[in-house]
Parts: C-alpha cells; sequence; structure tokens
C-alpha cells in the first residue's frame, strides 16, 4: 500500500493547540490546490492490566494500545512500545478481550478530520480529541504518496513535500509547527514495504509525543 | 388530405404539433407508421381471403344472405383499409421514406428517416461510416464492409493468428540477414543496425543493474496484467516467485530459443518499487516498437498494457511524454529505435530521486494540472544510444553516468535545452 508519513503539530514553548491551529491548517492545505475529499477519523485505544491487586498491576506492560484504522474497516492493530510489538488482529478481538476482561480500557481518544487529494498525494488533517469530549489534545497530519510503497524510494519525495508544506505553513505565523519523528520499523520486525502495521507504529509514536508534550507543559505549569 | 406542411421536415401526427419533433422522435414516428403500414397491408391480406371465401360460400347452394351480408361488410372493410394505407403512404412519403427527399436534409444528430430499399429491406438508421453514407446500402454491402473491418482489427491486434501473410515472410528474411555478433564493445555503428531483439534485451539486462526484462506473447501478457496484485502486500521475494510462475520467456543465457523470440509481443521492464514499463511490439517478434505506457509497480488489471494509462498522474505524464519520444526514435531512425527506447525509458529509474536539471527541485507545482510533480521530461531529441558507452554498465543515480541524462519538470522544460 502507498507509503505514508503521519506528523504531529508540536507547539511552540508556552503555548497551547487550539481549533484556530486547526482551521489555518486546512486552509493552508486547500492554498496548495488540496480537494476536500471526505472525513476520516482513526481511534487510539490506552488498555490499562485489570488486576486484583493494585500492587500486580506494575508487573504488566502499561503502554498496550489498541488502534483503529480507517482504511482497515475489519483489523484492529495491538501494540506494546515498550517491547516493540505490533500485531495485527481481526477486529472481532476487541469482543475477545471484553469477554477476558484482562485489560481494560483507560482513556480512548479519536483522530478526526478532513481528507483532501492533492494529485498524487493524499492528506488527512484530524484534531486529537477523548472520545467523550470534545477537548482539543492536538492536531495529525497525514501524507500519502499514492504512486509508492517502498519507503526508502519514497523518502525524497516526501522529504520535499514536507518542505514544500513546512513552507506554505510558516507564511500564516502559527504559535508552532509539524514535526515528522520516524520510529524505526526495523525494531517492530516491518519491512521496507508500507502496511497499515506501519500505521500503527507511526500513530503510537505521535501518542506518546503528545502525552510527552502535555506533560512538558504541565511540569512547566507547575 | 394533404395538410400544409412548412419546408423543413415535420411529420404529421393525428393532432398538429406546433412544434417541430426531435430527430429521434421523427425516426420513431416513421418506424411506427411503417408498422402500421405493415398491419394494414396483412389485414387487407386477410380481408381479400374472407370476400374470396364469401365468394365461394355463395356458390354453394342453399345459401341465405349471409354471405351477401358478409361480402358487403368486407368490401366495406378493405375500403377502409386501402384509404388507411393510402394515407400512412402519404405520410411516410411526406417524412421522406419511401423516397430519398429528405436524405440530404439530415439533422446535426446524423439520424436519417427510414429508408425502404428496393429489395424490401427497412434501414432504420443509416450509420454513415458503416454504409459508406448510402442509406439503401444492401445487405450484402453492409456484410462486406464490416467484415473488412473486422479483418484489419485482427490483423493488427492478433497478427500471429495470420497464416502465412507477407509480414511473417519479411520477418523471416530481416532475420536471415542479422549476423550472429560476438564481439560487444568495439562496433557500435554496426551493431546497432543488425541486432536481434534478444541481443537488444540481454544487453540492456547485463548493462542496467536493478532492471527485471520479462516477455510475452500477446495473450499471455493480458492473463498477467490482470493477476498482478493491485495493492503491494507482499514482499519482493513472493513478486519474483510470482514472475517465474506466470512469465512465458525469461531471458537468462542458455534458455533463449529462436521460436520463443519470433512470438514476443510485450516487453515489460520492472525496476521494482520504482516503475512498470510495457511495450508492445509489432509485429510480433520484431523490433519495432508500437506502443509504451507506465505504471506504478503496485498497479493490477486488466488496463496495464502498453496503450493503458496509469491511475496516477506522475505515471500518465511520462506515459504521454513517452508517446512523443517514440515517434521520435522512430522518426530519427527506426531501426534503433526499440535500443533507444529501452535505454531511454531506463533513465526513469531516478524519477523519485533526480532533481529537475534546471530548477534544482524534485517535487513542483504544475501550474497547468494544479499537481505536485517530480521532473517528469527526459530529452529525447538529442538522445543516443550509441553515445552510452557499452563497457560501463549504466548503474545507480550516484554514479556521474547519470548525469549525462537529465531530467526537467513540465514548466521548466523549453525547447532550447
Amino acid at each position: 500500500m502507498p507509503l505514508k508519513w503521519v506528523l504531529h503539530w508540536q507547539p511552540n514553548a508556552g503555548s497551547t493547540v487550539n481549533s484556530q491551529i486547526l482551521s489555518e491548517v486546512s486552509q493552508c492545505v486547500e492554498s496548495i490546490n488540496g480537494v476536500k475529499e471526505g472525513r476520516w477519523r482513526a481511534t487510539l485505544t490506552f488498555y490499562k492490566p485489570h488486576t486484583r491487586e493494585p500492587t500486580q498491576a506494575s508487573e504488566f506492560p502499561r503502554d498496550f494500545l489498541g488502534i483503529s484504522l480507517p482504511e482497515q474497516p475489519n483489523k484492529y492493530y495491538l501494540i506494546i512500545r515498550g517491547q516493540r510489538i505490533v500485531l495485527e488482529a481481526d477486529s472481532s478481538i476487541q469482543t475477545l478481550m471484553e469477554k477476558l476482561q484482562s485489560y481494560k480500557t483507560r482513556v480512548a481518544l479519536y483522530f478526526d478530520g478532513f481528507q483532501y487529494q492533492l494529485g498524487d498525494f493524499q492528506l488527512r488533517v484530524g484534531k486529537v480529541v477523548p472520545t467523550h469530549s470534545e477537548n482539543l489534545r492536538g492536531i495529525v497530519m497525514e501524507v500519502e504518496y499514492l504512486p509508492i510503497s517502498s519507503m526508502e524510494k519514497g523518502r525524497q519525495v516526501m522529504e520535499e513535500f514536507v518542505d514544500i508544506w513546512q513552507e506554505a505553513l510558516s507564511k500564516r505565523s502559527l504559535p508552532g509547527h509539524f514535526v515528522h519523528i520516524e520510529p524505526n520499523f526495523a525494531d517492530y520486525g516491518l519491512a521496507d514495504s508500507y502496511s497499515s502495521q506501519h500505521s500503527a507504529v507511526q500513530y503510537a509514536t505521535v501518542m506518546a509525543q503528545l502525552i510527552a508534550t502535555v506533560q512538558a507543559v504541565q511540569s512547566m505549569r507547575s | 388530405m394533404r395538410l400544409h406542411q412548412p419546408q423543413l421536415h415535420q411529420p404529421q401526427t393525428e393532432e398538429t404539433v406546433p412544434s417541430a419533433e426531435a430527430p429521434p422522435k421523427q425516426v420513431a414516428l416513421a418506424m411506427d407508421r411503417l408498422g402500421q403500414a405493415a398491419r394494414l397491408i396483412a389485414d387487407i391480406r386477410l380481408g381479400a381471403d374472407r370476400l374470396l371465401e364469401a365468394l365461394f360460400v355463395t356458390a354453394q347452394p342453399h345459401q341465405s344472405t349471409k354471405p351477401l351480408h358478409l361480402f358487403l361488410k368486407e368490401d366495406a372493410s378493405m375500403r377502409q383499409h386501402f384509404q388507411d394505407l393510402r394515407s400512412v403512404g402519404r405520410q411516410l412519403e411526406e417524412s421522406g421514406v419511401l423516397n430519398e427527399s429528405l436524405r440530404s436534409r439530415s439533422n446535426s444528430w446524423g439520424l436519417h428517416m427510414p429508408l425502404v430499399c428496393p429489395d424490401g429491406a427497412v434501414v432504420a438508421y443509416a450509420w454513415k461510416r458503416q454504409l459508406a453514407g448510402q442509406a439503401g446500402a444492401s445487405a450484402v454491402d453492409r456484410t462486406r464492409l464490416a467484415l473488412k473491418a473486422f479483418t484489419d482489427q485482427k490483423r493488427r491486434f492478433f497478427p500471429h493468428l495470420d497464416d502465412g501473410l507477407d509480414d511473417q515472410g519479411t520477418e523471416s528474411d530481416s532475420k536471415k540477414r542479422c549476423s550472429p555478433q560476438v564481439q560487444m564493445a568495439n562496433h557500435h555503428e554496426e551493431l546497432s543496425d543488425y541486432r536481434t531483439l534478444s541481443d537488444i534485451l540481454m544487453s540492456l539486462e547485463k548493462e542496467v543493474p536493478n532492471l527485471r526484462i520479462f516477455t510475452y506473447e500477446r495473450l499471455d501478457w493480458l492473463k498477467r496484467a490482470s493477476s498482478l496484485p493491485s495493492s503491494a502486500n507482499e514482499t519482493s521475494l513472493e513478486i519474483s516467485k510470482e514472475h517465474n510462475l506466470y512469465s512465458s520467456n525469461k531471458l537468462r543465457p542458455g534458455s533463449l530459443s529462436n521460436v520463443a523470440t519470433e512470438k514476443i509481443a510485450v516487453i515489460e521492464l520492472l525496476f521494482p518499487s520504482i516503475f512498470r514499463a510495457i511495450i508492445s511490439l509489432h509485429p510480433v517478434g520484431s523490433t519495432d516498437p508500437d506502443s509504451v505506457a507506465f505504471f506504478s509497480p503496485d498497479e493490477g488489471g486488466s488496463y496495464i498494457h502498453a496503450r493503458g494509462l496509469s491511475v496516477y498522474h506522475v505515471f500518465r505524464c511520462i506515459t504521454e511524454h513517452a508517446a512523443m519520444a517514440l515517434q521520435s526514435f522512430l522518426g530519427i531512425r527506426a531501426e534503433t529505435a526499440l535500443h533507444s527506447l529501452l535505454r531511454w525509458v531506463c533513465s526513469y529509474q531516478t524519477i523519485f530521486t533526480k532533481v529537475c536539471s534546471k530548477c534544482g527541485r524534485l517535487l513542483l507545482m504544475d501550474k497547468k494540472a494544479a499537481l505536485l510533480l517530480p521532473p517528469v521530461y527526459r530529452p529525447y531529441r538529442q538522445f543516443s544510444a550509441l553515445e552510452m558507452s557499452y563497457t560501463q554498465p549504466i548503474s545507480s543515480a550516484k554514479e556521474t553516468n547519470n548525469d549525462l541524462a537529465q531530467a526537467y519538470h513540465v514548466g521548466c522544460f523549453s525547447e532550447e535545452v
């Protein structure tokens, strides 16, 4: 499948993300001839182990995530970041987990927004919100280049696109910028040919970054 | 019963229609009336039978006035039928069916009024191309034209089905002319004149690493194209396994046979993860390229062929540019056209890495198409395969050999370059 980069919004020190930034970003996509196509949504769920004794909880992985992606409606992706494990499962595994009750949902988030077509590129801009609130926690952006599925062969094209994008966005003087961090896919046992597992790993990485950012802001305040 | 008609053809209906009707309606009305006329004629025949029957009955003895009533009744209905037939005939005449008075005044829809031919056939629509402009062409002429069109198509797209035609004769002659060459690097110009298809392909394979070449008979390629995976969930190992399974003529030294070369109609050039180019040869087994098209290596489906178009803009642009390049190679020197074309196609292995020779960037917004594209133009005018050194292989983009080949964005390309 076509290769994709997932970027996240890094607010400048001392500022936070807000919906004004989101609308500016969307307008910027349209200004570089992006054609709005439709909505998209991905969900990410943090799981916590369900244990009898509170002390036992620390023995189990705390970074166990479940991700559902819009391009794979019948699949569910499970990740343990600390151990670099990613697994593609049938979406019915969620039912299984509910029955087992071994891991419960701690918090769930939506990545939700609009999709744009720009020639051979497909862009998605999305806000990060908890499932039961409208509290904007972050902004993500997916950049997909459809003709290539090899990450190495498409790297230069993606880098140039992101440069062009950053340049276009910088004209709006927003308090922050988009960041792309490439996880080490080889650690997860993933190959050069892009797949939905790669997307799941990127989202997990983005999540870790967002948490780190929020925690940094909180520690600054306190 | 002739009603006054305006100059332009307006068919009469039972209720006078004030506005002109669209051509399909006129044609439909005319067809309707022809049907009516046919029914009236049938009624008349039936009536005639009944009259004869009545006459016969009267010849029998012991009859009442019943046959007389029958006769009178039938007579009245026959007269009515004739009357109706006359009026339908007049309507048809006026709308130009029974004569050709309105044929020249055909409307812009290209529809002609139905014509009753001398042999009784009703031609509903005059398809100009089929009937060579004559609405009255008979069935024989139509069949003859259709057969000719079919034979032309067959000869063009399925030449291997022809038995003992002239094409085959000239092919074998040119093969006999080719000398089996041994020295590769020393006689560039002589070689380019006498190379056979297998030589061209094998030397290309040796000189361009990273390139996979596959050859097919025409129908085999259609099967292969339809079975290509449309998503690249496979690893390169699986892809090579598939190629082993499906390709019929792989060029490995020692496995090439003359029979196989003569049947090659499609050449597939694959740069894994970069692009796939399909070149078709016509006639089969020759060194005459016919068309070329570029696709993403992840595309699959029956539209993947030398005259097909990729779904991705970058490969569509390259394909359009390649069509012009092909014509240029054929026009400059037809004998080396395939050789030049294949090497020119190979220069696109850097399509996603080589920056534009004019603006120095990889992606540029094409103003006309409002798209971001890499440099899709590679010049072909002065491209001569003979300039490429045969002793040095064309290797990766990092080597200076590739500086010979330049690349431009659509907007950066100008004729002077």
